[in-house]
């Protein structure tokens, strides 16, 4: 067959979508046709590329991902630092040249991310890594892998940025500049820590997260922004503080016992304490995380920073950041400590059912303030995601993994959705609200779209995670222990609330009469919110009716990640901390064992 | 190599200053004297930085003048410092002295031979050269402290400052006069022999024993006034406060730095033997409480001030508790590993610490100008948009003052709380950690007044001043703070070398 043949072969979905989605609309502009044509197109394409049997149909290249793609994760790390470094010499009254430069690099991000999906999955390995070097004197080095953990939630990263600042600009007028240099370092840092393997490095990118989050909720929040702010940062900053003495620790036990400084999670890995010694490491670590994510009783910051932080900085606040949160408990608390995980995990199940879904639910319907509300919420979801990881079965950790980017995706979308009636109204209260769906009939589909997905609706993508999660609770006999079920049970129950409030919501703006004089006039979604919703639903449904094309890579890593945690949780915990010897070069994550050596 | 050579950041030191007092007295304008301090630092930090390279002072030049004065790496590392310290004072001065109408070349030869007294006191191998040292530094800064004659709150820090520091010497010396009469000898080294020799044993004769003890707690004072550790702190504020902000910039550095490497020499040398470095009849735990209280009280105080110059005071108080902590693990129960590491965590923390500190106060002379200083928290609002320029040197500052990486503080403060977990001190470092966070509450009151807020209406607005030597500090300090934190390095590897050389 002659190429152009093939090619069109490979193309047609792309370009029927792009043809129905040129034509379909009405009422719309020349350019906003084209703009719907051209993201409808790629969205396709972007499906048809992760087909299982496109992947399939690729022949399998001898080479290593490291050797096909020298240096990936270096650049999807340092597109967006550097770019941020180099944008504090843009101008700063050429505020469509700054908004293009932005755009522009986050574009190249979103590229970078494209070649992640030509990478090779391996079993039980990371698929891509990089290791240099950083700081001899204490043996940091500068390592950074992937694998099906962060693959997905990098890929989320890199989505959710562009639509958050794309999204943004529509309403911020001032200080354009700083607000996307912040955006650009946030994101860099975002997806430094969730390819960090070395501790040291991990704990910079952490923190590095801290400082634009603060500015983009102190310079370009609400009322109250200053305070919350100060309250995020001190709450991150304290939990950061505990874990940074707790990695000292870890790193100098291993110091201790092999004469060599490593801050290596690989390295630290083969490292077995005692049990008194790893309860003490495993809450220094897990409170950190447990702030970040936010489980009860230390989620209170997230209301507040959540009310009171811009659009952009919501979105990218709920939707990644709070993944990390998830990310580093499953990478650093679980993998360095599996002993206290495995004994605490039935313990912080209940409180991620009771404190986080329940609890976060209830608080939920309570709320007047439509996106105090979508906080508290995401407390709620959060718990799920939490649940899942503690219940620990293939099924419900694909199932959480799954539900984080589920959450990004459709919390990211409420965030948006509230921004939009933020900016024409200037309130945020339900009472103000009724019968938008005469006036504002797209926003009001998109809107009602979206809280299906975060309901959980079936055909749409919160079904499947949440699905999955709860189906691992139940089996989950070996984790949760005898509570298992009851905590699927409460899980199903938080569905149910979910499902109340979130109608609520939807029933009290866009049903009824339309009686406050004020809404008569209010504009439906521009094309620029428009443009950044579309991904975003069609998003929804792509994960809600395929989620094979989603599960299957993380599948790859979990599977063996827990063989080997409950391998490691088998080796009782001993007196004195050892240390097991250095596996051979090709063998996967190793395996601890008692060994020689003392304190 | 020659005398002439080992000495020569110290002769370079005492010729300028000299020079800078003549140059000074024949000159009608003396807008440049800065440019000549600035030199003379310069290139007195040059010529000690060329002696390291060189591979240090060798032992018989440094024979002949021991014990009076210790020519080891540990002793050059610190002239570096302190002529960097001084260096980018210097500048600031040369910037903040015209704007304010206090530009008289005293100034500057005053700074000169204050570090002199400096580099002297980090040299000292002998109780006699260390309080000549001390003296000479003290003596210049009581004079800069109260440089703005006109102003009560400037006489009113000198004056404090210069009682309360004549009370501490005096104490010091007596300590040092009870140590003389206990073994014999004003050297540190020879009285590290002495005491440990044995005849110091807790069996052998008590009386004695008694005397280096009192002596001990009293020498203790002297340096934990120095280096303004609660509860012997009281002055920092109000002389921080009332000085100039140049002086003050020299004094939380260079003294600062001076007065933390003597004691580092006092209390790891001279006490440095089995009892007097022991958990529970030495030091050690005294100064691991003066750490704790230090960090405790100075941090809570700071978050309560109005005033940003204040604030940085109690702030450099706070960062004189994690230098302890340092203290402490440079002890380290004795484990050599623990002990350097802690060494060196104490000497690259004051290194990253004086290039940090001084560009924070350089900032805040930035933000003012003639007849409105910034001094509140209400000076510098809304400067981050009126000001960018301004205001990102100073963000980068307070950062690192509060520990955020990549920033330089974080590296000093990672390796002070690593050395002291090695050392078996892991509540010290999780109590050094828990202040981080409330230091940071303060830093970033800063960055809410200089991003966030908008001045009051009718307020009279700082307006930033203009001035080559000081933006030529804060693109100095700048990128240093930068160096030191993605970098750090080969600066560390200096450190431990140094902190090898220190016994």
């Amino acid at each position: 067959m002659n190429p152009a043949l093939l090619t069109f072969q490979k193309l047609w979905p792309a370009l029927a979508a792009g043809t129905v989605g040129a034509f379909v609309p009405r009422r719309s502009s020349r350019v906003e046709r084209l703009g719907i044509a051209l993201a409808a197109a790629a969205c396709v394409l972007f499906v048809t590329m992760l087909w299982p049997d496109a992947v399939a149909t690729e022949p399998a290249s001898t080479l290593s991902n490291a050797e096909r793609f020298p240096h990936l994760l270096s650049w999807l790390v340092f597109i967006p630092i550097v770019g941020g470094a180099l944008m504090l010499f843009a101008p700063r009254q050429a505020t469509k040249t700054v908004q293009w430069l932005t755009l522009g690099i986050m574009g190249a991000e979103l590229v970078a991310t494209l070649f992640l999906f030509k990478l090779t999955p391996t079993e039980g390995k990371y698929w891509i890594e990089e290791s240099t070097p950083w700081i001899e004197t204490f043996g940091i080095r500068y390592h950074i892998a992937l694998d099906g953990f962060s693959y997905w939630l990098i890929v989320l990263t890199s989505v959710l940025t562009p639509i958050a600042t794309y999204v943004s600009f529509g309403s911020i007028k001032t200080r354009l500049k700083d607000f996307c240099i912040a955006f650009l370092f946030l994101q860099g840092a975002m997806v430094g820590s969730l390819v960090a393997l070395d501790l040291f490095l991990f704990y910079v990118m952490w923190e590095l997260m801290l400082v634009p989050m603060y500015i983009l909720i102190g310079v370009f929040g609400s009322t109250d922004r200053v305070r919350a702010a100060i309250k995020f940062f001190l709450f991150t900053m304290a939990g950061s503080m505990l874990m940074l003495a707790a990695i000292l620790f870890v790193v100098l036990k291993y110091k201790a016992l092999t004469g060599e400084m490593s801050w290596d999670l690989n390295d630290l890995q083969r490292l077995n304490f005692p049990l008194t010694t790893q309860r003490w490491l495993f809450w220094g670590f897990a409170i950190a995380f447990l702030i970040k994510v936010p489980m009860f009783p230390v989620h209170t910051w997230l209301p507040d920073a959540h009310t009171n932080a811009p659009t952009g900085g919501s979105i990218i606040l709920a939707a990644v950041m709070l993944k990390l949160g998830c990310y580093g408990y499953i990478r650093f608390a679980m993998g360095l400590f599996p002993h206290a995980a495995h004994v605490y995990g039935a313990t912080l199940a209940g409180v991620a059912v009771v404190g986080g879904i329940l609890y976060g639910a209830l608080c939920a319907m309570k709320q007047n303030d439509v996106k105090r509300l979508v906080a508290y919420s995401s407390v709620s979801h959060l718990g799920y995601v939490m649940l899942g990881i503690f219940s620990r079965n293939p099924a419900s950790m694909e199932g959480a993994v799954l539900q984080m980017v589920n959450h990004g995706i459709s919390t990211g979308a409420l965030f948006l959705l509230v921004g939009v009636v933020y900016d024409r109204r200037h309130t945020r209260d339900l009472a103000e609200f009724g019968g938008l769906a005469k006036v504002m009939p797209w926003y009001a589909a998109v809107f009602l779209v979206v809280t299906f997905s975060s309901i959980g609706l079936p055909g749409t993508n919160g079904f499947v995670g949440e699905w999955l999660i709860m189906s691992g609770a139940v089996l989950s006999k070996g984790t949760l222990g005898q509570w298992g079920r009851s905590q699927a049970m409460g899980a199903a129950l938080g569905v149910i609330l979910g499902a109340v409030y979130m109608l609520t919501v939807a029933q009290k703006m866009f049903f009824g009469p339309l009686d406050n004089p004020k809404n008569r006039k209010l504009p439906d979604l521009t094309r620029r919110e428009g443009i950044a919703l579309a991904p975003l639903v069609v998003l929804i449904f792509v994960i809600g009716l395929f989620p094979r094309i989603f599960t299957e890579p993380m599948h790859v890593t979990i599977e063996p990640w827990i063989r080997d945690f409950n391998a490691r949780v088998e080796v009782p915990p001993v007196e004195l901390a050892t240390v097991a010897p250095k596996p051979a070069a090709p063998t996967p994550t190793p395996v601890p064992a008692p060994a020689q050596g003392g304190e | 190599m020659s005398l002439w050579f080992a000495l020569s950041p110290l002769l370079i030191l005492s010729a300028g200053g000299l020079l800078l007092m003549l140059a000074d007295a024949f000159s009608e304008k003396h807008t440049d004297l800065a440019l000549g301090a600035f030199m003379t630092f310069a290139s007195a930090g040059i010529f000690a930085v060329a002696l390291w390279i060189m591979g240090g002072v060798p032992a018989e030049v440094a024979k002949l003048v021991a014990p009076w004065i210790v020519l080891d790496k540990f002793t050059l590392f610190f002239m570096a410092t302190l002529c960097l310290g001084g260096a980018l004072s210097s500048l600031l001065a040369g910037g903040y002295l015209p704007e304010h109408g206090l530009d008289r070349g005293e100034f500057y030869a005053l700074m000169i031979l204050s570090a002199i007294g400096g580099v002297l006191l980090v040299a000292a191998g002998d109780f006699l050269a260390l309080f000549i040292g001390l003296e000479t530094m003290s003596i210049g800064v009581y004079a800069m402290t109260s440089f703005r004659r006109t102003n009560p709150r400037s006489a009113e820090g000198g004056m404090k400052y210069y009682l309360l520091g004549s009370f501490a010497a005096a104490i010091m010396l007596y300590g040092f006069a009870l140590m003389y009469g206990a073994t014999g000898t004003t050297a540190l080294a020879g009285i590290r022999d002495a005491l440990a020799s044995g005849s110091f044993g807790y069996a052998r004769d008590p009386s004695r024993l008694t005397t280096v003890i009192i002596a001990m707690a009293m020498i203790l004072v002297g340096l934990a006034f120095k280096i303004s550790a609660v509860p012997f702190h009281m002055w920092t504020p109000d002389a921080y406060q009332g000085a100039p902000t140049p002086a003050t910039a020299f004094m939380s550095v260079v003294v600062k730095a001076a007065a933390v490497a003597t004691a580092m020499r006092v209390l790891l040398v001279a006490f440095g033997d089995k009892f007097s470095s022991s958990w529970g009849a030495g030091w050690p735990p005294v100064v691991a409480g003066l750490a704790v209280a230090t960090m405790v009280v100075a941090n809570l105080i700071a978050i309560r001030q109005e005033n940003v110059k204040r604030m940085l005071a109690y702030s450099s108080i706070a960062h004189a508790g994690y230098l302890l902590i340092g203290l402490v693990a440079a002890w380290g129960h004795g484990d050599p590993s623990a002990s350097r590491n802690g060494k060196a965590a104490i000497l690259f923390y004051l290194l990253q610490y004086t290039v940090t500190q001084a560009g924070a106060f350089g900032a805040l002379i930035l933000c003012g100008s003639k007849g409105k200083e910034a001094v509140s928290y209400e000076d510098l609002a809304g400067l981050g948009r009126r000001n960018p320029a301004v205001a990102l040197p100073f963000t980068l500052f307070l950062l690192s003052l509060a520990g955020i990486p990549p920033m330089s503080g974080f590296f000093g403060k990672l390796f002070i709380f690593q050395s002291a977990i090695e050392g078996g001190f892991t509540w010290l470092a999780v109590i050094g950690l828990l202040n981080s966070v409330l230091a940071a509450f303060y830093y970033l009151r800063v960055l809410v007044f200089l991003y966030m807020k908008e001045p009051q209406p009718g307020a009279v607005e700082a307006v930033p001043m203009k001035s080559g030597y000081v933006t030529a500090a804060m693109v100095l300090a700048s990128a240093l703070v930068l160096y030191f934190g993605l970098m750090p390095g080969r600066s560390l590897d200096m450190a431990i070398s140094a902190a090898q050389s220190l016994m």
